[in-house]
């Protein structure tokens, strides 16, 4: 209701005024592209590019050179923001081998990068002398222009809170290996997003240049000007829908009013305003609890995962997924053979084979450090085996990487649970169905079944609970629905039961079986309490040291001496 | 004639990469211990040198006495900048204490270069200390470059003995590599936090002085460093020491020949393009060390 308002307030600027009232709108307005589409980055995806005025540079560079060669205007715009979608296209590579404060510091330090080139490439660029420009200034026109790049970029924001590309790249932000692990192939949608974000720098960039007649180094890559949008997003609240807009409108009036009545020390100015945000409003204005209180305002801070889900609570008679088939082409589901991980000179999985059927429930078992969960790493393709073959029902996981292996059916859970901590269980689950190899769903379809995944699972009563605020346990129930609603033909389990009561247990041991007798699901199941393991488990994998030190039924592992000796130490050895 | 000039080069580069590579213990130590990243690091490097060169002109101070006092008023100056702005900033969420970071060492980049700028004026300052070069065969060395570069070595044995023997060294290398096994073994982490923090600040009043002394500083060139000190980080990995003095020592040879083959204007963009480059080819660094 606030954003309509903004908005045609902000139409009707021309219209009432034409001089100082214009500049500062089209000033706001600009301001607004930048840091909304900088916000995509860092409020979805959780990288902080600091470099994002860069990409408005080489918009207005793109413009300015092409329009002072007599190219027109509209092409001159667009190849504005093509040239900034190129560039971040090429930058990715670099720059995505970073994360969190490094690759902060990374994208800072392009500003200075393209402002020496800026200077120095002379027979392009002019170098200092800056690039005049003699266009029309058809100012209601490129005033239109503007609030329609305003316009589209909350249109992407909205688009970006409601489709699967948006739920990546909030996985992306909670974990990148779980996300991997869950089907996400990362890589492009990080890149993706960042030319997106660039594009519109760029469109900005094109139309400044063209505002402003003239561009130097200085103006469009000097980091006095360069972190205001930042600033301004932050302090409304990045990744809030609202943030960047309520952030533009408070401190672009407060930039103005610094501008026009300090004559010194205005750098230090902003600067100071800059600390102030990071030391007492880092998450921003509208996230603070002050504001929560007030009935009006309150609405402004509402977070992306802020939305009832739509289950009904009725698991329903249709199957959670098509059960995997029993006959399978392939005799077997697993077939490891001789996998060896080194680190440094320690192998911690050293020639470890192991042949598992179609609806088998493997228990793998050893000492603590005995390699379970690194073979767990080399399936799942979390590390890269050293050496020996992984093949899964008949296709081999040489290079293949983790979000293939994810689409080939490998589900895993971790020892200590790695949900996406600030999505919801229901976004949990449903970033899984979205994104499995097996029918994946849109991913409306995706937040209702979801709730049948949590339903089946028992934690149906908690699906708008923000993953990071459940319990040990509910975690793990919540990374067992999310694997399983990957529809996997392998299920990896990693120490569900430990820390849980054996009523909890006994819970864990019904799911499992339910996964393998109703969907015909495979399961390796790490874990150290072997009367649980007995209830279910077909066979039992006892690993020391790396290596495998037997296999065979729970009786034969528990009677065999060399298993009672890795466990409890050799007879006549202090304890 | 011509391997002369080369070799000049490279020695040039030496001396400059061994005052890179002090401004970059700093950085690599409070990253280390504190997982802070400063920006405004290269900025207290370019005051400490302004200081000292004002002392010098002004007050007749020597570079030794205004190093000591500046690397206590440095020292002072980091442990309030932690304890009052970046410290409190722990009890929030990751996310927001990460973006907080960020922008309290931003802005107060900001504002040191510019109220520097306002009181002591943008034009460049340096400490004109000279003694007679030494000269071997055709090469012409400063002799205040290689008193400085032996000084920056002497500095870093000192400091690597510091690090690994005295209870200091021990107790912030045990909280780098496992915080909360630290604090459970007694080890007061927050206050060693804050005094890693000024640890690293007072460095940097000495890399500032030693710089003043062979370059002239203005109040805009923080960041440049900043930038220079987290590309050798990267290509020396955080925590090591020798690494870093390598990779300073490569950072200046690269910046100094390269200075001479296209064009002094460049060589401020070598040091980002290296990192571009070294981020693509091996992420890991080149002298081993902890992936970024």
């Amino acid at each position: 209701m606030l954003m309509p308002l903004v908005f045609v307030a902000a139409a009707a600027v021309p219209f009432v005024t034409q001089s100082y009232g214009l500049a500062f709108s089209i000033s706001l307005l600009s301001a607004f592209i930048l840091a909304q589409s900088w916000d995509w980055l860092d409020g979805k995806a959780g990288y902080t590019n600091l470099g994002h005025f860069a990409f408005f540079g080489v918009g207005a560079y793109a413009f300015a050179i092409l329009s002072s060669k007599g190219v027109a205007i509209y092409w001159g715009i667009a190849a504005g923001a093509l040239a900034a979608m190129i560039t971040a296209l090429v930058l990715s590579f670099p720059l995505f081998r970073l994360r969190g404060n490094y690759f902060a510091f990374a994208t800072l330090a392009l500003l200075p990068l393209f402002e020496i080139l800026a200077f120095n490439l002379t027979d392009i660029t002019k170098g200092a002398d800056g690039i005049p420009l003699s266009l029309p200034r058809q100012i209601n026109l490129l005033y239109g222009l503007l609030l329609g790049g305003a316009l589209a970029a909350v249109g992407v924001s909205f688009w970006l809170d409601r489709s699967r590309f948006g739920f990546a790249l909030k996985a992306i932000r909670n974990d990148e290996q779980v996300a991997e692990t869950s089907g996400i192939r990362i890589f492009p949608m990080k890149c993706a997003v960042f030319m997106l974000g660039s594009a519109f720098a760029g469109f900005a960039g094109a139309i400044q240049a063209w505002y402003l007649g003239y561009i130097d180094p200085p103006t469009v890559f000097g980091l006095d000007v360069a972190l205001i949008p930042i600033a301004m997003a932050l302090f409304g609240g990045s990744g809030l829908i609202w943030g960047p807009l309520v952030g533009v409108l408070i401190l672009g009036t407060v930039h103005d009013l610094l501008l026009t009545h300090l004559p010194v020390l205005q750098t230090t100015a902003y600067g100071l305003l800059v600390l102030l945000i990071g030391r007492f409003l880092p998450g921003g204005l509208l996230r603070t609890k002050l504001l929560k209180k007030v009935p009006f305002l309150a609405s402004l801070a509402q977070e992306h995962h802020d939305f009832a889900p739509s289950f009904s609570g009725d698991l329903g008679a249709t199957p959670l997924f098509s059960p995997n088939a029993r006959t399978e082409n392939a005799s077997l589901v697993l077939d490891v053979q001789g996998v060896v991980m080194r680190f440094g000179g320690n192998a911690a999985v050293n020639d470890v084979s192991l042949q598992i059927k179609p609806g088998e429930v493997i228990g793998l078992v050893g000492p603590n450090g005995s390699g379970k969960t690194t073979l767990f790493n080399c399936i799942s393709k979390v590390y890269e085996p050293t050496s020996g073959s992984i093949v899964l029902s008949g296709q081999s996981l040489a290079s293949k990487r983790r979000d293939e292996v994810a689409h080939l059916g490998i589900g895993r859970t971790y020892q200590n649970p790695r949900p996406f901590g600030d999505l919801t269980v229901i976004e949990n689950i449903a970033i899984a169905l979205m994104f499995r190899g097996r029918d994946p769903l849109h991913h409306k379809q995706a937040l209702v079944e979801a709730g049948r995944f949590a339903e089946f699972a028992g934690i149906g009563d908690k699906l708008s609970v923000r993953a990071d605020t459940l319990s040990l346990q509910d975690k793990k129930v919540l990374e067992f629905a999310r694997a399983l609603a990957s529809a996997p033909r392998l299920l990896l389990v990693d120490e569900v039961a430990s820390g849980l009561t054996p009523t909890e247990v006994h819970r864990f041991i019904a799911l499992l079986r339910a996964a393998r007798d109703q969907y015909g699901v495979t399961i390796i199941w790490v874990e150290h309490i072997f009367w649980a393991l007995a209830e279910i488990v077909d066979r039992i994998v006892v690993l020391e040291s790396g290596t495998k030190l037997m296999e065979g039924s729970i009786e034969e592992a528990v009677n065999n001496q060399r298993v009672q000796e890795a466990y409890f130490g050799s007879k006549g050895e202090a304890a | 004639m011509d391997i002369t000039i080369y070799l000049q080069l490279m020695i040039g580069g030496i001396l400059l990469g061994g005052i890179y590579a002090l401004v970059a213990f700093g950085l690599s130590l409070i990253y280390g211990v504190v997982r802070i990243l400063n920006f405004s690091h290269g900025t207290l490097v370019a005051i400490g040198g302004i200081l000292a060169s004002l002392a010098y002109t002004d007050l007749g101070l020597p570079p030794y006495v205004s190093g000591i006092a500046l690397v206590l008023a440095f020292g002072l100056f980091g442990r309030l900048f932690f304890q009052f702005l970046l410290e409190p900033l722990s009890a929030r969420t990751p996310k927001e204490a990460e973006i907080g970071v960020v922008l309290v060492t931003v802005g107060a980049l900001l504002m040191m270069s510019d109220i520097a700028a306002f009181l002591a004026g943008p034009t460049p300052k340096n400490i004109p200390v000279r003694f007679d070069p030494i000269e071997l065969g055709d090469l012409i060395l400063s002799s205040t470059q290689v008193y400085a570069l032996a000084g920056i070595i002497l500095l870093t044995v000192a400091l690597h003995f510091f690090l690994r023997y005295s209870w200091f060294g021990r107790a912030i290398r045990a909280v780098s590599q496992d915080a909360f096994g630290a604090t459970i073994s007694a080890i007061p982490g927050k206050t060693l936090h804050g005094n890693t923090f000024a640890f690293g600040c007072g460095l940097v009043a000495i890399a500032g002085v030693l710089y003043a002394t062979m370059f002239p500083v203005d109040p805009y060139m923080g960041f440049s460093l900043t930038v220079k000190a987290f590309t050798i980080i990267i290509l020396g990995g955080i925590g090591n020491l020798t690494g870093s003095l390598l990779a300073g020592i490569l950072l200046g040879v690269v910046e100094s020949l390269a200075a001479f083959l296209i064009g002094s204007e460049w060589a401020p963009g070598i040091s980002i393009m290296l990192l571009l480059i070294i981020l693509v080819v091996r992420p890991q660094g080149i002298f081993g060390g902890k992936p970024a």
